[in-house]
């Protein structure tokens, strides 16, 4: 489904990615693990298409399509979700229309009709209820004024809303509380199925008690330099990153 | 001796204008002591004003409506003017109790023989027809009007006059059309005195729609008496130039005055709002919310007086100016002025000028919407706060679809 192959990355002449490569096939759960600046954060970005970014080598396909020449929009359009790790407030925006308007563009890029009215209503009430999103929050500007929760829980919202093949999770477990982890937790479980895939970007093991992967894989230096099962997390819950640095450093000497 | 007197080029516009003006007071000229403004004045520091001083301006009969982008029969108790002449076939008036509804031209004892500008001078010397509104002090309920102000031809001057007198505790909302239209070279110089007494509503809601050759100046005087509520709306849409002095002096207690603004210039389009309001009296309160959306190589201008007198002690006034520029290569000039005499007072500006928010677009792009729509959104966000003040649902209408016709571009 996703495949990225040698992918090189910099923000301001500044290189974050050296060679990554990871492939993804439909229903698998992957971890992105890896210390602070290994360059998780930026994979998330890269994938979604912020120009903020500069790839200078490498490719990445989704669907069989080459993901690195199409705009952001058209990427979700196909199919990628990245819920941010800061989601942006906009004023004057209501996160009804906004949605609304996301869906549309969806639809028309498919070939469809706008959605009704009804149906569009009928679908914010299931999927906010996934999130325990109050519906107050709906009808405010996009993010303004949520507390770090709501900012969260209205990501998962945007992404049940949008029922994406590839969500792209960037460390969406920063600044929950334990309950609001577990809501966030809860609403992504319930959209795992066999056709979607999920990369979960994450510092910490916890998110993972909940989010259970398939594949855990450490970021550093931009690279990926180790992949394992679920117990990798535990592994490095306990044993920190030192470890690894230390074999990779080995390695590359 | 001969000594060589230099003629001014208002003196000499005027003398050219004789020769093509109907009216009686044509030859009342009060443009001798008085020309037009060069950018050292201050108040003229960004707006240039050769190409209309240099140009021989003629008045025009014509009475024919060009096609303009709005459909006047839709419009119940409308008053059509096209270059200054009423247009009576053209309007429709149902009967209206305790409203007297003239559209002549005022005779020359209203006008001051002391002009403060050039283009005030221009139509104190030569003004054209206008509409002059009386709602008498016995109308309870709200007077809702349509004017439709249409200037074409090629080189064509137009100077309405208009007047509005709102009686004791009366109720009027007015929504007025400036047109130029499409391919002509006009230039109106439109006048409005508005006078509000003890209690009276006003709501007004002015567009300015221009052409790629037109120049708009428009001056509004408001005298605000006690307990009365004056609200305007100015949305300037396009246009070549456009120079509107918006004013407001405070003549009683209790008086609420609320001057709005959007104005969307492009391509090398030049908009100047200048706005006085002054707080002669005590317990009263002004706002003042004005959003500029700049493109291209467009000029944007804005200067907001507000001065508050010894003794207008208790007085709010309160005054936002924000811009968009969503090219490099568009300008704003955006000027607060507070003069405050009084001790007691609450009185705060705040002007920026920024471009759109990046990760904002990038956010709704990951969501699926498209660049150019979102975009779209987020100016529509930047203006909605002053659109949200609009009663018109047609002028709301007009707005998004120039904002849509603009972004498109």
């Amino acid at each position: 489904m996703l495949n990225i192959n040698n992918l090189h990355a910099e923000i301001d002449g500044k290189k974050i990615l050296n060679g990554l490569s990871l492939n993804i096939k439909p229903g698998e759960v992957h971890a992105i693990m890896g210390p602070n600046g290994s360059g998780k954060s930026t994979l998330a970005s890269v994938l979604a298409g912020n120009e903020a970014f500069n790839v200078t080598e490498g490719e990445v396909t989704f669907l069989g399509e080459n993901l690195l020449e199409m705009a952001p929009d058209k990427r979700s359009h196909l199919g990628v979700f990245l819920a941010f790790q800061y989601p942006v407030e906009i004023p004057g925006v209501s996160n009804i229309n906004f949605l609304k308007a996301a869906i549309n563009e969806h639809r028309e890029s498919l070939g469809l009709e706008p959605m009704s009215a009804k149906e569009f209503l009928a679908r914010v009430k299931e999927k906010s209820k996934l999130v325990e999103l109050d519906n107050k929050l709906t009808n405010r500007s996009v993010n303004e004024g949520f507390s770090g929760g709501e900012k969260k829980r209205n990501e998962i919202f945007q992404m049940a809303m949008l029922e994406p093949k590839l969500c792209i999770l960037d460390e969406t477990d920063s600044g929950l509380d334990i309950d609001a982890l577990r809501i966030v937790a809860n609403g992504v479980n319930q959209l795992r199925n066999s056709e979607r895939s999920f990369l979960v970007v994450t510092h910490y093991q916890r998110l993972l008690d909940y989010i259970v992967p398939d594949y855990v894989h450490v970021l550093y230096n931009g690279q990926i330099v180790k992949t394992g099962g679920k117990d990798l997390a535990f592994e490095l819950e306990s044993k920190g990153y030192d470890w690894i640095k230390k074999e990779h450093n080995e390695v590359s000497a | 001796m001969e000594t060589a007197v230099k003629t001014s080029k208002l003196a000499s516009l005027a003398k050219h204008l004789l020769g093509s003006y109907d009216g009686d007071q044509g030859k009342n000229s009060y443009v001798s002591d008085i020309d037009f403004p060069s950018t050292r004045e201050e108040n003229w520091k960004y707006t240039r004003t050769a190409h209309i001083s240099g140009k021989d301006w003629q008045f025009s009969k014509v009475r024919s409506i060009p096609e303009i982008p709005l459909e006047l029969s839709e419009f119940e108790n409308r008053i059509v003017f096209v270059n200054g002449n009423y247009l009576k076939d053209q309007s429709s008036l149902t009967a209206l109790k305790n409203i007297d509804i003239q559209t002549g031209i005022l005779n020359s004892g209203t006008f001051s023989s002391h002009p403060s500008h050039a283009f005030e001078a221009l139509s104190n010397s030569f003004p054209q027809e206008g509409i002059h509104v009386k709602v008498k002090p016995e109308s309870t309920e709200t007077v809702e009007l349509y004017v439709f102000h249409i200037f074409t031809g090629d080189g064509v001057i137009s100077q309405p006059v208009n007047t509005i007198f709102a009686g004791r505790g009366t109720k009027l909302h007015i929504t007025e059309f400036y047109i130029h239209s499409t391919g002509s070279t006009t230039f109106a110089n439109v006048s409005c005195k508005i006078e509000l007494e003890k209690g009276a509503h006003v709501h007004t809601d002015v567009v300015q729609i221009g052409s790629e050759n037109s120049a708009h100046f428009q001056q509004t005087d408001a005298t605000l008496h006690s307990d009365s509520v004056y609200t305007h709306n100015l949305i300037t849409l396009s246009g070549k130039w456009t120079r509107n002095n918006t004013n407001a002096r405070i003549a009683g207690k209790g008086v609420e005055c609320n001057f709005n603004g959007i104005y969307i210039p492009s391509g090398n389009e030049f908009v100047d709002n200048h706005t006085v309001i002054d707080h002669e009296n005590p317990h009263s309160q002004s706002n003042e919310l004005y959003r500029g959306v700049l493109l291209d190589q467009s000029i944007g201008v804005f200067n907001g007086k507000v001065f508050v007198r010894q003794d207008a002690q208790k007085t709010n006034a309160f005054q936002s100016n924000g811009n968009v520029l969503l090219s490099d290569t568009a300008t704003m000039n955006s000027k607060p002025e507070l003069e405050i005499y009084a001790d007691d007072v609450k009185c705060s500006h705040g002007s920026t000028t920024g471009q759109l928010d990046e990760d904002a677009i990038f956010y709704l792009q990951a969501r699926g919407i498209s660049a150019k729509s979102a975009r779209k959104m987020l100016v529509g966000a930047f203006i909605e706060s002053v659109i949200e003040k609009i009663k018109n649902r047609s002028v709301m209408e007009l707005i998004q679809h120039t904002v849509e016709q603009k972004l498109r571009r």
